[in-house]
């Protein structure tokens, strides 16, 4: 069989992957009463849609990064240090660049593989007369076809960005920094996806292992975070690129130099300007060379890497716990809501997907907290930053109720047969949503705390956004169960259902950040009695009839 | 759309002209049938005929076009809630959460349902060494065979004790022992307390062994009901066998003979 051969099964079974990411049936979703030919066709176009907002988003950040690029220099002095040349502020904004698109890449990745191992496509054509090479083949496509968008977009957009900003030379010397990415982002999809199904998803039940398996799904995050990560962590970045334009580096200044990707985010900067655009001696340059070789070399090993392995995935065993039999347990019950609850982390344990939407916003304050302390700012700054730290998990929470709504999907044919009222899910949806919030703001006030001695004031404003967070929940889930009454259960799929869950969180956004604003405007009581005043009018919209 | 009929409280399950569509397709035409006291009724049908659209609208899972189903007297669309507490259901397919273990799944179902903790666990531990369970049940779904899915989708639906359990092919991938064990549980279970088993199968002897009442559904559309010599004298063949009966009032016996000649040609 060849590759054109290969292409026309591996279409059939990208097609499947497609309506199996929209409609879960493997997962347990009933068929909704609609053609099949529709279903079909719905298929395609919500996983084109998927891909193209990603695309887009890909896109805005090239060509926002190109606006930056071009910025005058009263405009970079509200962002960067005045002391900061402009060759290492443009090779700053590279950096955030690269790394974006590398955690964008992977975290498209980190949600699409899931569906692609569980969708059970490539099972169903093993038996097939196929040698092992064909099955690979069509394998290695429909992992391609996942990120064909995306990645397209990266090529196309970065360099010619790049290029409008800082002239031809940049736009070409920026090539080796997206290839890499891509190779980069590619392989690390797919050894994370490995990752996932031998070390989480087969992972036993018990507390323990629970903590372990949050424990693996921190670690294996950490660097997807990076999309936020590094937004959030740009000043103390800022201020450590300063430290390279002194005579004197810094073993930290050396450290960022050879750092992936601000040597190769260097590279465009050199071609623009020259060597006298980045005030950087000989040897620090021989550094960045030396490094970016080595990158290279890594790249294109990543990317034979992941030529070799691509065939074999969703051709993985499945998992067998090892290990001696354990007596059989206990039950430890709970009232619905709070089992909906209990449900929804442990599935989120087992799927990196829901953990990262956990996590996300934990890392976030993490991360904030820690500026915030060993960037060392006033401590008007320190609690400017805090308050930030928590606006920001406010606002991320609006994405969380339609997330976790996808649970419900699930097994969704099982569950609809039990006694389970719309007013225990959503509930304990709400429950799960506010408490990342409170726990992501605890973080923040903890690791606050040891500096700015603002407890009270803290606590307050945290307390004062609850009821806000607990309404833009109540109000999307609630708009989520009349669509699913009217339409069947919707989709709200990680990847699949990006479209829908801009949708739904857009009032939730509304919901939540109006009173961030009144607390700008008029205040702290008046920011919480606002809340409260949208907790009152989306509680009875989403919990108000007890029906299933 | 059927007249109602009065309502009968002591009958575990009632189906009064339930239609069923997907899109354009019928999958289920005016389907009337009633599950009596202390009865396992067996719907059999060949693939397609319109058992599982008829068990996931009883269950809730899907929304008949017209028609009404009553359990225990109690409109399913009226109190869904209510009815659901009633009953146990062990799906076609046992598409469950993957990401949960037996245990972690027995405890959220438990939960749903407000059991008792110390009971529902004794129960637990009794149905799962019945069906020889151990360390399986801290093991993740997704790694479990078929066979042992579905012995935890037993567990769930025997967990509450519900008077009505509504199985859908529920031998499905039991090994033999379980098989038989499954038999005698549900001949017992069913002579108490009113008890009613709502069992589709498309395996004749099954349904010829266990089921007191038999409802054939072709193309969605009940072609005959009865015990099985009410079934007989339908086709007026004292001796059928319920396969024979089967393919009688289904005509699917019709072009059997030349469809296997044809197949021994090529």
């Amino acid at each position: 069989m060849g590759w054109r051969e290969a292409s026309r099964l591996a279409e059939v079974a990208f097609l499947e992957v497609s309506v199996q990411a929209i409609y879960a049936f493997r997962q347990g979703t009933p068929v909704p009463p609609t053609e099949s030919h529709l279903l079909v066709r719905r298929s395609r176009r919500r996983v084109a849609q998927s891909k193209a907002i990603i695309g887009a988003l890909l896109c805005f950040l090239a060509f926002g990064s190109a606006l930056l690029l071009r910025a005058s220099d009263a405009q970079r002095a509200l962002f960067v240090p005045p002391a900061l040349p402009v060759g290492l502020f443009d090779a700053a904004v590279l950096t955030a660049l690269v790394s974006l698109v590398v955690a964008l890449l992977w975290w498209t990745g980190l949600q699409a593989l899931p569906t692609l191992l569980t969708s059970g496509v490539l099972d169903v054509l093993a038996p097939l007369p196929l040698d092992a090479a064909d099955l690979r083949r069509v394998a290695a496509i429909v992992y391609f076809r996942l990120f064909d968008v995306p990645i397209a977009v990266v090529l196309l957009s970065v360099p010619l960005a790049v290029g409008w900003a800082l002239g031809l030379w940049a736009g070409l010397a920026i090539l080796p920094a997206t290839l890499s990415a891509v190779a980069f982002a590619l392989a690390l999809s797919l050894l994370t996806g490995r990752f996932f199904v031998r070390r989480i998803q087969g992972s036993r039940g018990g507390g323990g292992r629970t903590i372990v398996r949050w424990a693996y799904l921190v670690l294996w995050l950490v660097p997807a975070f990076g999309m936020l990560g590094f937004l959030t962590l740009a000043p103390a970045f800022f201020g450590l690129l300063e430290h390279l334009a002194t005579a004197t580096l810094s073993p930290a200044s050396y450290l960022v130099m050879i750092a992936y990707p601000f040597s190769m985010a260097v590279l465009p900067v050199l071609a623009a300007g020259g060597r006298g655009a980045m005030d950087l001696g000989a040897f620090p340059l021989s550094w960045v060379a030396t490094a970016d070789a080595l990158y290279g070399v890594l790249a294109g090993v990543a990317g034979i890497w992941l030529c070799g392995s691509v065939g074999n995935v969703g051709l993985l065993p499945a998992s067998v716990p090892k290990g001696p039999p354990e007596p059989v347990g206990t039950l430890d019950l709970q009232r619905p809501a709070l089992a909906v609850l209990t449900k929804d982390l442990r599935i989120a344990s087992r799927t990196p997907g829901f953990a990262f939407l956990i996590l996300l916003p934990l890392l976030d304050a993490l991360a904030l907290g820690l500026v915030s302390v060993l960037g060392t700012p006033s401590p008007p700054a320190a609690r400017g930053l805090a308050f930030g730290a928590v606006s920001a998990a406010a606002l991320l929470a609006t994405f969380f109720g339609p997330a976790f709504f996808a649970l419900e999907v699930l097994a969704h044919s099982y569950a609809r047969t039990l006694p389970l009222s719309q007013r225990s899910v959503v509930l304990g949806k709400t429950l799960l949503v506010v408490g990342i919030y409170l726990a992501a703001s605890l973080l923040v006030l903890g690791i606050t705390l040891t500096r700015v001695p603002a407890g009270a004031l803290f606590s307050a404003f945290v307390a004062a956004e609850l009821p806000a967070v607990a309404a833009g929940a109540l109000l999307e889930l609630g708009i989520l169960y009349r669509w699913g009454r009217l339409r069947g259960p919707p989709v709200t799929n990680l990847y699949a259902g990006t479209f829908n869950i801009l949708l739904v969180s857009l009032p939730g956004l509304i919901v939540v950040g109006l009173p961030l604003l009144a607390y700008g405007v008029v205040g702290l009581g008046e920011m919480a009695l606002l809340g409260l005043a949208e907790l009152a009018a989306c509680a009875p919209f989403a919990l108000g009839r007890g029906r299933s | 759309m059927h007249p109602a009929a009065p309502a009968t409280p002591e009958l575990p399950l009632v189906l009064d002209g339930v239609t069923i569509d997907y899109g354009e397709r019928r999958a289920v035409d005016r389907l009337s049938l009633t599950v009596r006291p202390g009865e396992i009724y067996g719907l059999l049908g060949s693939n397609g005929a319109g058992k599982s659209s008829t068990i996931k609208a009883v269950v809730g899972i899907v929304r008949p076009r017209a028609g009404s189903i009553r359990v225990f007297g109690e409109e399913t669309t009226a109190n869904p809630i209510g009815v659901k507490e009633r009953i146990g259901y062990v799906p076609e397919t046992s598409l469950l959460y993957e990401g949960l273990t037996p245990r972690e799944f027995l405890e959220f179902v438990a939960g749903v349902r407000r059991l008792d903790g110390a009971t529902a666990a004794a129960r637990m531990r009794a149905y799962a060494s019945a069906f020889r369970l151990g360390s399986e049940l801290e093991e993740p779904i997704a790694t479990l065979s078929l066979g042992t899915r579905q012995k935890i989708l037993l567990i769930a639906a025997f967990l509450h004790q519900p008077r009505l359990l509504v199985l859908d092919e529920p031998l499905n991938g039991l090994d033999p022992r379980t098989v038989r064990l499954v038999k005698e549980l549900l001949g017992r279970y069913v002579a108490q307390d009113g008890r009613g088993v709502l069992f589709s199968t498309h395996t004749m002897e099954v349904a010829q062994e266990l089921c007191r009442r038999i409802g054939i559904l072709d193309r969605g559309v009940l072609q005959g009901e009865g015990t099985l010599p009410e079934l007989r004298s339908r086709i007026a063949q004292g001796d059928a066998t319920l396969e024979e009966i089967y393919l009688r009032l289904t005509r699917e016996d019709e072009g059997l003979a030349e469809t296997l000649r044809s197949l021994e040609g090529p």
